[in-house]
C-alpha cells in the first residue's frame, strides 16, 4: 500500500479529526500529568451510561420481579454486550492498527468452546455421580470419567474422551485455556504473517482461510468436540439446577457489562498514549514507521494477541448466553459480519465500535425474528425476514461509500454544532 | 387463512356455540420452523403443512371448542436462535405445543428450554436416537424404523455383500453409520467389507469417491452404497454416479436423506431404481394420502411435493389434538399422559400407535426412484415400534425409554436405575 | 362420486372380467406359485421362476417379461394373475396372461405386482437362456449384462452353444471373454480352470479381479503341527499384526482347546455377588471406589476359593505356544496360485492404474479450481482489485444457464446459448459494481474487500429470495453423459473433461487478450501507471471498467461450468470463493502461469490428501488450507512472484 491518493489523505485527516483529544495528548509536554479518566471524558461517559443501562435491565427484569423485559430478551441483551466487547476488539487491530482481520471471530468461538467445555463436563458429571450412586459398588474414578464420556460423545456415536478434553474437569485450567489457547494461535499467526509481512488484502484473506480452517477442522466429528453439533445445555451451569434461568440470565448480564466496561477501559488506556500513536502510524504508513526505528511487527503481534483474548473473554461469557456453540458460529461470515458491525457504528472511535455492534446486531434479530411487520408496496410485500441481508449488504456498501465513519460520524457532527 | 372473514364468523359462531370451558382461547400452536437461512427450503414446507392443519382444524371446529392459532416465529437456521425462539414462544406467546425443528441441532439446541419450561415438542424428522426427552414426542423414523430395515433390504433382497457408507460429516450420519456398522458386523459382515466416507456439507466433487465405490467390487462381492448424504451434496453425487454409468442394478443405492422435495433439483432419468427409504412416499396408495396430497397442491400449487416429515406432523398434530380432547385442556403433563397409546391412521393405510417411549410405530417403506421424481414403492413393513436406544451399541443397548411406567427416558436395564431424568444434550 | 364410479365401471366391466381364463396351463403353473409370485422375495422366488421356465409353455418368457416390467397385476378376488397397462391414475386396461385384451376396468381390486431389484435380477438371470439366441442384438447384450451381474452354472452351457452361432464379431468377442470368465469359478477341471485363469494375464477389469480374489482367499487354522497339505501358505507366529494373540487365543477357545478367558467386567460382578452386609470379602464396599482396592478385594474372594482367577499371561503365552497357526488357501491350491500369480500381475498395473486416475482427478479439480480462479485472476491479479463478490458472480453465471433451460427445453442449444449470455449477464454486472462500488475505491484495497462483500451478501440473499434455497437443475446436453473409460480403473466424465477444455480455452483467451490486442496492452499500460497511461491517451477509467467486466464476464462462465457438473444454489459461490483467493495468491498474483500453477497445486494437493485418508473429504480440505497458510507465510509473493515495479501494485 504505498499509492497514496488525495482523497485518501483527505479521508484520514477526517478522520482523525476525531480524534482531537489524543492529539490534544501528543502536543502536551507530559501525558501523565493528569490521571487516565480525566483526560478521556468519553470512558468516564461510557462507564456511566453501561452501568445505567445495566441497572435499568436488571430492575425490569423476570429475574427481579418487574418482568417488564423478558427473560430471553435479557439474553439477548447480554449477548449484545459482549458482541460490543468483541466489536471493541475488532476496532482496535483494524480501525487503530489497521490490520483488517477476518479471524476475530474465530477466537470469539475458541473462548465459547473453552468454556463449554467444562460446563458439559461438570455438568454431565453431576449427572453420573448421581446416577451410578445407586449401584451397588461405589464407582470408581474410571467408571466416572466413561459414564461422563458415554453421556457427552454418546450422540456422535463414541464413548471415550479425546485427549483435548484432557483439563475439562477443571474450571481455572479451562478458564486459562479460554485466554491461553486463542493467545498462543493469535500469536503463532501472527509471527508468521507478519514476520513474512503479509499485509493489507493479503492478510485479510490469510485470516479468513485460518477462520475457515478452524471452521473446518470443528466440523469433523474426530476433531473431538462433537463436530457440528457442537456444545449444548451451556446456559445450564453445573450445580445451579435450582437457580431459574430469569436469574442466571441476570448474573451473566452483569459480568458481561463488567467485562465490557473493563475491556473498554483497557483498550481507550491502550489506544492513547505513545503505544496508541504507533499503531495508529502503523495504520496510517507502516513503513514509514519501519524506518523511524519502530518494531513494526511487535506492535502489530501485540495488538493481535491482546485483541484475540479480548475477542474470546467476550465469546466465553457469550455463549453460556447462547446455550450452545458449534462451528457454524465460527464460520468466515461472522467474521465479516464483526467488520459489518465496527464499519457501521465508525471505526477508529471505540464508542463506534459499541454502537455499532448494539445498533447491527439488534436490529438483526429484530428483523430475522420475524417482529418487522411485512412492508406492503401493493406490487409485492417485502417480507423483512428475506430482505433483511440484502438491506444489509447494501447498507454496507453505501456506509463504506459515502458514510465511512459510520454512526460514530454523527457524534462530531453534533460536537461541531455545538463548537462555534 | 383463504377468507379470514369467513373463518372469524364460524370462530365467533362456534364459541357462542359451545359450552364455556376452563380453556384459555384461542389455543396457541407454535411453529418453530426456519424460514431463512439454510434449512428454510426444508423447514418452510412444513411451517406451511402446520398452517394447512391448523386450518383445516379450524374448519372442523378446532380444539375443546377454541379455535387454534398458529404462533410462527423464524430462528433462521441459527441453532443458537432455536433455543432463543422457543424460550420467546413459551413465556412470550406462551404456546400450548411446539412442533418444530429439523436438524439434531437444532434440537439439541431447544431441548434444555423445553424442559426447563416444561414445553411440549413434536419433532418430524428422521433422527439418530441416542436421546429421549419427556418433553419432546419424536414424530420422525429412529434408526431401527429406516436405516436397520433398509440394510436388511440390502442384505435379504439385493444379496448385497460389501457396503459402502457415505454420510455427510455431521451427528446424524456419524451415528447411524456407527449404527449400521455394528449391525453389520453382527450379521457376519467383515470390517474390511465396510467402506465408511464422511464428506463436507455441499460438498461437489465425487469423482474419486465414486471410483473408490467402484473398485470395492474388486473382490467379486455384491457392493451397495448407504447414503445419509445431506441436502444438496446429493446432486453432485447423483450427477458423479450416472456420469460413470452405475445403474442400481450394479451398485444400488440406498438414500436416507433423499425425498420427493430432495429429487425436485434433479435430472433423475440417470437415476432410476436407485432407492430410498422412509416411513411415507407421496406414491403411497391410500384415500387419506389421495386427499392430503390434493388439498396441499390446492393451497400450494401443482408442482408442490409431500413428503415423510410433512406426514410426521399430519400424524403429529392429529395425534395432540385427539390427546387435548381426551384430556379435556392443553396442559402440558396432561396431555402427555394421553398421548401414550394414541393411534391414528398414518397417510400409507396403516395405523401409527404413540408408544411410552415418545416415539410412534410406523411402517418402513422403501422407493425405487422413477423418472418423474416420485419413488416407486417395492417394499412395506409392517408397523415397526421406534426404539429410542439402539440395541446395536453396547452402551445404548442397556438402556430403555418409557415415560409412562418408569417415568425416565434413560433408564439402564442392567443396573435398574435411571441415568437421568433430563435428556442428554 | 367416486364410489358411484366404482359402481358404474364393475357394471360395465363384470362381463370382460368374466373373460379371463383361469384354465390357461401358465396360469395354473402360476397359482400354484401364487403366494410366492405375490409376495416376491429374492429368497423364495427361485422355485417359482424355474416352474415356470422348466413348464415349456411358450408364455413362459412373456410372463418373466412382463412382470418383470411391473406389468403384472394379481385379482385380488379370485387371485388370477392379469397383464396391465395404466391407463391414468384409476384405470388400467388388463389382458390375460395366455395373451387377450379383457378391456378396461377400474384399478380397484387390483394389486401391481412389484419385483424389487433383486428379484428382477433372477427373472432377467432366468430369461438369460431365451435371450442369448435372440435375433436382436440389443436383447442379447441385455442377456449378456444379466450374465455379468449374477454368473450362474448353468449359464455356461447356454452362452458357449450362443457363441457358435453369434454373427457379430463385436458381441461374439464379449461372450468370449465372458464364457472365459464364467469358465473360471464353474470350470469342470482345475485345468479348464487354470487356463481360463491365465486368459486374463494383465486385465484390468474390476471383474477378473472380482472372479479371482474368491480362488485365493485363505483361513486361519490352529494344530499342534501343520498338515502337509498344499494349501498351506504360511506358519503364523501370535503376536504378530497378521495374528494379534487375542484372535489366536479365541480360535483356540472355538477350537476347544483352551478355556475362555474371564471377561474384566467379572471382577466387579463377582464382587457385587459377593456383597454380605455392606462388605465384600470383609472389605467396606464404601472403599471399593478404586481398581486396586477392588482387584485386592478379588484376589481375596479367589484365595477364599469363591471366585475363579483370570489366566495370567504367561498362562496365556504358555497356551499358544502349544499349538502351531497356519494359513491356508480355503479353494483348491493349484486354482488358487495360478489365480495368485495372475492377481500379483494385475496388482502392478492396477496400483500404476489408480495413480494415473487420481492424477486425472487432481487435473480436474484443478482445472474447476482454475476456471473459477480465472476471472479473479484478472481483477484482483491485474487491476489490483479485491472482489469478494466474484463467487457471487459464478452463482450469477449458474442461475442465468438455469433460467436459460427453463425457457429452452432443448440441453444443447440452451447450453451454447447460457455461456455467451452468462458472460453478458456478468459482464454487465461487473461493470455496474465498478462504476457504482469500486472506481471510488481503487486506492482503498481494504475497503473495496468489505464493500464487495456487502455486495455479495445482498447477491446471495436476493438469489435466495429469487430462485429459493433449494437446488436448482442445470442438466448438460446428453452427448456430456457418461465419462470416457478408457479401462475399468481409468475413467473420467465427459463433463470433466469439456470443463478442462473450458479452462485451456479461457488461458488462451486470457493470453491472446493481454498480450496480441489493444485492450491487452492498454491494460497492461494502466496497470503498471496509470498517470503514465493516461498521459499516452488511454483512458483509464475505461480500461478499468472493462478489464473488470471481463473478469466478471468469465465468473459467469465459469458459473455455467461449475452448475452442470455440480449443483446451482445461491450459496455455490461462497464455497469456491476462498479456494478461488488462494488459487491465485498460492500462484502469484499477477501472472496467469502462477494462477495455472496455483490451480494445479490445489488440486492436486486435496486428492492427495483425500487418497492418504480416503474416509474423510472434510480433513483433506483442512489440512489442504492450512497447508496454504503455511505455504504462503513461507513465500508470501505466491509459487512465480513478480518482480520490479508491477510487484507494488
Amino acid at each position: 500500500m504505498t499509492h497514496t491518493s488525495s482523497f485518501d489523505q483527505k479521508y484520514r485527516e477526517g478522520s482523525s479529526n476525531g480524534h482531537h483529544r489524543s492529539r490534544r495528548d501528543g502536543r502536551r509536554a507530559g501525558p501523565q500529568s493528569r490521571p487516565f479518566i480525566q483526560r478521556h471524558p468519553s470512558v468516564m461517559i461510557f462507564i456511566a451510561c453501561l452501568a445505567l443501562f445495566t441497572l435499568t435491565v436488571s430492575v425490569l427484569s423476570e429475574g427481579f420481579g418487574v418482568g417488564l423485559i423478558s427473560t430471553s430478551f435479557v439474553k439477548t441483551l447480554g449477548k449484545t454486550l459482549c458482541l460490543c466487547l468483541v466489536a471493541l476488539a475488532m476496532d482496535v487491530v483494524w480501525g487503530y492498527c489497521g490490520i483488517l482481520s477476518l479471524g476475530h471471530m474465530a477466537f470469539f468461538g475458541i473462548g465459547g468452546y473453552a468454556i463449554g467445555m467444562w460446563l458439559m463436563y461438570a455438568r454431565t458429571e453431576l449427572i453420573v455421580i448421581q446416577s451410578l450412586a445407586a449401584a451397588p459398588l461405589p464407582p470408581t474414578a474410571q467408571e466416572i470419567s466413561q459414564g461422563i464420556a458415554t453421556q457427552i460423545f454418546g450422540v456422535v456415536g463414541a464413548s471415550e474422551f479425546p485427549p483435548i478434553w484432557a483439563f475439562a474437569h477443571s474450571l481455572p485450567l479451562q478458564l486459562a485455556a479460554v485466554v491461553l489457547v486463542p493467545g498462543l494461535i493469535a500469536l503463532a499467526f501472527g509471527w508468521l504473517a507478519f514476520r513474512a509481512r503479509v499485509t493489507g488484502v493479503y492478510l485479510s484473506i490469510l485470516t479468513q482461510a485460518m477462520t475457515l480452517a478452524l471452521a473446518l477442522y470443528l466440523f469433523q466429528n474426530d476433531s473431538g468436540l462433537r463436530g457440528n453439533n457442537g456444545l449444548s445445555g451451556l446456559q445450564n451451569l453445573p450445580g445451579q439446577g435450582a437457580t431459574p434461568q430469569s436469574t442466571i440470565s441476570l448474573w451473566f448480564l452483569w459480568a458481561s457489562a463488567l467485562a465490557l466496561g473493563l475491556g473498554y477501559v483497557f483498550c481507550a488506556w491502550m489506544v492513547s498514549g505513545k503505544f496508541g500513536s504507533v499503531i495508529r502510524a502503523i495504520r496510517d504508513d507502516e513503513a514509514r514507521v519501519r524506518f523511524l526505528g519502530y518494531s513494526v511487527e511487535a506492535y502489530k503481534l501485540t495488538v493481535f494477541t491482546v485483541t484475540a483474548i479480548i475477542a474470546a473473554i467476550a465469546g466465553a461469557l457469550y455463549y453460556p448466553q447462547a446455550g450452545i456453540i458449534n462451528p457454524a458460529e465460527i464460520a468466515p461470515i461472522a467474521s465479516i459480519y464483526l467488520a459489518v458491525w465496527v464499519a457501521i457504528g465508525g471505526r477508529g472511535r471505540l464508542y463506534g465500535a459499541v454502537i455499532g455492534a448494539a445498533f447491527v446486531s439488534l436490529l438483526s434479530t429484530w428483523f430475522t425474528g420475524g417482529q418487522a411487520p411485512d412492508t406492503n408496496l401493493g406490487v409485492y410485500t417485502i417480507q423483512w425476514v428475506n430482505w433483511w441481508t440484502v438491506l444489509l449488504g447494501l447498507s454496507f456498501v453505501v456506509v463504506t461509500l459515502l458514510a465511512p465513519k459510520g454512526i460514530g460520524g454523527l457524534f462530531d457532527l453534533i460536537g461541531k454544532g455545538r463548537k462555534p | 387463512m383463504k377468507n379470514p372473514i369467513l373463518g372469524t364468523t364460524a370462530a365467533v359462531l362456534m364459541a357462542s356455540a359451545m359450552p364455556a370451558l376452563a380453556q384459555d382461547c384461542p389455543i396457541k400452536v407454535g411453529v418453530l420452523h426456519s424460514l431463512s437461512g439454510t434449512m428454510a427450503i426444508s423447514e418452510t414446507t412444513l411451517k406451511d403443512t402446520m398452517e394447512m392443519l391448523v386450518e383445516q382444524q379450524n374448519e372442523a371446529g378446532g380444539v375443546l371448542g377454541c379455535q387454534l392459532e398458529a404462533v410462527v416465529v423464524d430462528p433462521a437456521s441459527d441453532w443458537p436462535l432455536f433455543a432463543e425462539k422457543a424460550r420467546e414462544l413459551l413465556t412470550v406467546h406462551e404456546v400450548d405445543v411446539i412442533f418444530g425443528n429439523w436438524t439434531s441441532v437444532s434440537r439439541k439446541s431447544v431441548l434444555p428450554v423445553i424442559e426447563e419450561l416444561n414445553g411440549l415438542l413434536f419433532y418430524p424428522v428422521q433422527y439418530e436416537g441416542e436421546e429421549s426427552s419427556k418433553n419432546v414426542f419424536y414424530t420422525g423414523a429412529a434408526p431401527n424404523q429406516q436405516a436397520i430395515p433398509a440394510t436388511d433390504y440390502f442384505l435379504e433382497e439385493l444379496g448385497v455383500e460389501k457396503f459402502a457408507l457415505l454420510g455427510t460429516d455431521y451427528v446424524y450420519p456419524r451415528t447411524t453409520n456407527n449404527i449400521l456398522e455394528s449391525y453389520l458386523k453382527s450379521k457376519s459382515i467383515a470390517a474390511e467389507d465396510i467402506f465408511v466416507n464422511y464428506t463436507p456439507f455441499g460438498h461437489s466433487d465425487w469423482s474419486k469417491i465414486v471410483a473408490d465405490v467402484v473398485a470395492l467390487g474388486a473382490d467379486g462381492k455384491k457392493v451397495g452404497v448407504i447414503s445419509t448424504i445431506n441436502g444438496d451434496a446429493n446432486v453432485g453425487f447423483y450427477k458423479e454416479l450416472a456420469a460413470a454409468g452405475i445403474s442400481a442394478d450394479d451398485i444400488p443405492v440406498v438414500a436416507f436423506s433423499v425425498g420427493e422435495e430432495e429429487l425436485a433439483g434433479l435430472d433423475t432419468s440417470n437415476l432410476v431404481g436407485h432407492l430410498a427409504a422412509w416411513n411415507y412416499f407421496q406414491s403411497a396408495e391410500s384415500d387419506a394420502n389421495e386427499a392430503w396430497v390434493e388439498a396441499w397442491k390446492a393451497r400450494m400449487g401443482e408442482d408442490r411435493v409431500t413428503n415423510d416429515p410433512m406426514e410426521a406432523h399430519y400424524i403429529g398434530f392429529n395425534m395432540w389434538v385427539n390427546a387435548a380432547t381426551a384430556a379435556g385442556t392443553t396442559d402440558v403433563d396432561a396431555v402427555r399422559e394421553a398421548m401414550y397409546g394414541q393411534e391414528f391412521p398414518n397417510l400409507t393405510g396403516g395405523t401409527a400407535v404413540m408408544l411410552p417411549n415418545h416415539h410412534l410405530s410406523k411402517p418402513v417403506l422403501i422407493g425405487e426412484i422413477q423418472d418423474d421424481g416420485q419413488f416407486d414403492i417395492i417394499s412395506q413393513t409392517p408397523e415397526v415400534p421406534g426404539d429410542a436406544w439402539t440395541d446395536y451399541l453396547p452402551e445404548s443397548a442397556v438402556l430403555k425409554s418409557d415415560w409412562q411406567e418408569l417415568g425416565c427416558g434413560m433408564y439402564n436395564t442392567s443396573t435398574s436405575t435411571c441415568v437421568q431424568i433430563k435428556s442428554n444434550y | 362420486m367416486s364410489r358411484l364410479l366404482i359402481i358404474f365401471w364393475c357394471l360395465i366391466c363384470a362381463v370382460p372380467v368374466a373373460a379371463q381364463d383361469a384354465d390357461a396351463p401358465i396360469q395354473q403353473v402360476m397359482q400354484a406359485h401364487a403366494v410366492e409370485l405375490a409376495k416376491a422375495s429374492r429368497r423364495t422366488i427361485q422355485p417359482a421362476i424355474d416352474a415356470l421356465i422348466d413348464s415349456g409353455l411358450p408364455a413362459a418368457q412373456m410372463v418373466l417379461e412382463r412382470w418383470q416390467a411391473k406389468e403384472m397385476w394379481q385379482d385380488e378376488a379370485t387371485g388370477l394373475f392379469v397383464f396391465a397397462e395404466e391407463i391414468d391414475r384409476d384405470t388400467i386396461r388388463i389382458f390375460d396372461v395366455s395373451g387377450p385384451d379383457i378391456g378396461e376396468v377400474p384399478d380397484e381390486g387390483y394389486k401391481q405386482l412389484k419385483p424389487n431389484s433383486g428379484v428382477r435380477g433372477l427373472i432377467a438371470a432366468a430369461l438369460v437362456k431365451f435371450q442369448l439366441t435372440s435375433d436382436s442384438p440389443a436383447i442379447r447384450r441385455v442377456a449378456l449384462d444379466a450374465i455379468a451381474r449374477d454368473p450362474k452354472e448353468s449359464h455356461l452351457p447356454a452362452l458357449r452353444d450362443a457363441i457358435a452361432v453369434e454373427p457379430s464379431p463385436n458381441l461374439a468377442a464379449q461372450m468370449e471373454r465372458l464364457e472365459r470368465l464364467l469358465t473360471i469359478p464353474f470350470g469342470a477341471t482345475e485345468e479348464d480352470q487354470i487356463d481360463a485363469i491365465a486368459y486374463f494375464e494383465g486385465d484390468l477389469g474390476v471383474d477378473v479381479r472380482a472372479a479371482l480374489n474368491p480362488l485365493v482367499s485363505t483361513t486361519i487354522k490352529v494344530a499342534k503341527a501343520p498338515p502337509e497339505d498344499p494349501a498351506v501358505i504360511r506358519v503364523l507366529k501370535p503376536g504378530t499384526d497378521a495374528l494379534p494373540k487375542p484372535d489366536a487365543y479365541a480360535l483356540l477357545v472355538a477350537d476347544d482347546l483352551a478355556p475362555p478367558l474371564i471377561p474384566d467386567t467379572a471382577v466387579r460382578e463377582t464382587l457385587i455377588a459377593n456383597i454380605e452386609d455392606g462388605k465384600v470379602a470383609g472389605v467396606q464396599v464404601a472403599t471399593l471406589s478404586t481398581v486396586q482396592a477392588r482387584n485386592a478385594a478379588f484376589a481375596t474372594l479367589v484365595a477364599e476359593g469363591r471366585a475363579n482367577p483370570a489366566a495370567t499371561e504367561q498362562e496365556i503365552d504358555d497356551r499358544l505356544d502349544a499349538y502351531q497357526f497356519f494359513e491356508l488357501y480355503t479353494g483348491a491350491p493349484a486354482v488358487a496360485l495360478a489365480a495368485q500369480s495372475v492377481l500379483s500381475g494385475i496388482e502392478t498395473k492396477v496400483a500404476l492404474n489408480q495413480t494415473a486416475d487420481l492424477a486425472l482427478d487432481a487435473i480436474s479439480l484443478a482445472s474447476i479450481y482454475f476456471l473459477a480462479a480465472i476471472g479473479l485472476a484478472i481483477t484482483f491479479g491485474v487491476m489490483g482489485v479485491i472482489n469478494m463478490a466474484h463467487g457471487e458472480f459464478i452463482m450469477l453465471g449458474a442461475y442465468t444457464g438455469y433460467v436459460v433451460q427453463l425457457f429452452i427445453p432443448d440441453h444443447t442449444l440452451s447450453i451454447l446459448l447460457a455461456i455467451p449470455l452468462a458472460f453478458m449477464v456478468t459482464f454487465a454486472a461487473g461493470v455496474a459494481m465498478e462504476r457504482l462500488v469500486i472506481r471510488w475505491l481503487y486506492h482503498r484495497p481494504l475497503e473495496t474487500l468489505l464493500a464487495t462483500f456487502g455486495v455479495s451478501i445482498a447477491l446471495q440473499q436476493l438469489a435466495k429470495n429469487i430462485f429459493g434455497t433449494q437446488a436448482r437443475p442445470l442438466t448438460a446436453p446428453g452427448w456430456l453423459d457418461g465419462s470416457m473409460v478408457i479401462n475399468d480403473i481409468v475413467a473420467i466424465s465427459y463433463i470433466r473433461i469439456a470443463i478442462l477444455i473450458l479452462a485451456l480455452i479461457f488461458l488462451a483467451v486470457f493470453l491472446i487478450v493481454m498480450n496480441r490486442t489493444r485492450l491487452g496492452l492498454e491494460v497492461r499500460a494502466v496497470t503498471q501507471n496509470p498517470r503514465m497511461a493516461a498521459s499516452m491517451g488511454i483512458n483509464p477509467d475505461r480500461i478499468n471498467m472493462l478489464t473488470f467486466g471481463f473478469g466478471s464476464g468469465i465468473a459467469g462462465i465459469a458459473g455455467v461450468a461449475i452448475g452442470l457438473y455440480a449443483k446451482v444454489t445461491s450459496e455455490m459461490g461462497a464455497d469456491y470463493i476462498v479456494q478461488s483467493f488462494m488459487t491465485v495468491v498460492v500462484g502469484g498474483v499477477g501472472n496467469i502461469w502462477g494462477t495455472l500453477l496455483g490451480a494445479a497445486m490445489v488440486g492436486t494437493l486435496q486428492k492427495g490428501i483425500e487418497w492418504l485418508n480416503p474416509s474423510n473429504t472434510l480433513a483433506a480440505q483442512t489440512y489442504m488450507i492450512l497447508f496454504i497458510i503455511l505455504f504462503i507465510q513461507f513465500r508470501p509473493r505466491g509459487i512465480i512472484a513478480l518482480k520490479g515495479r508491477a510487484a507494488e501494485a
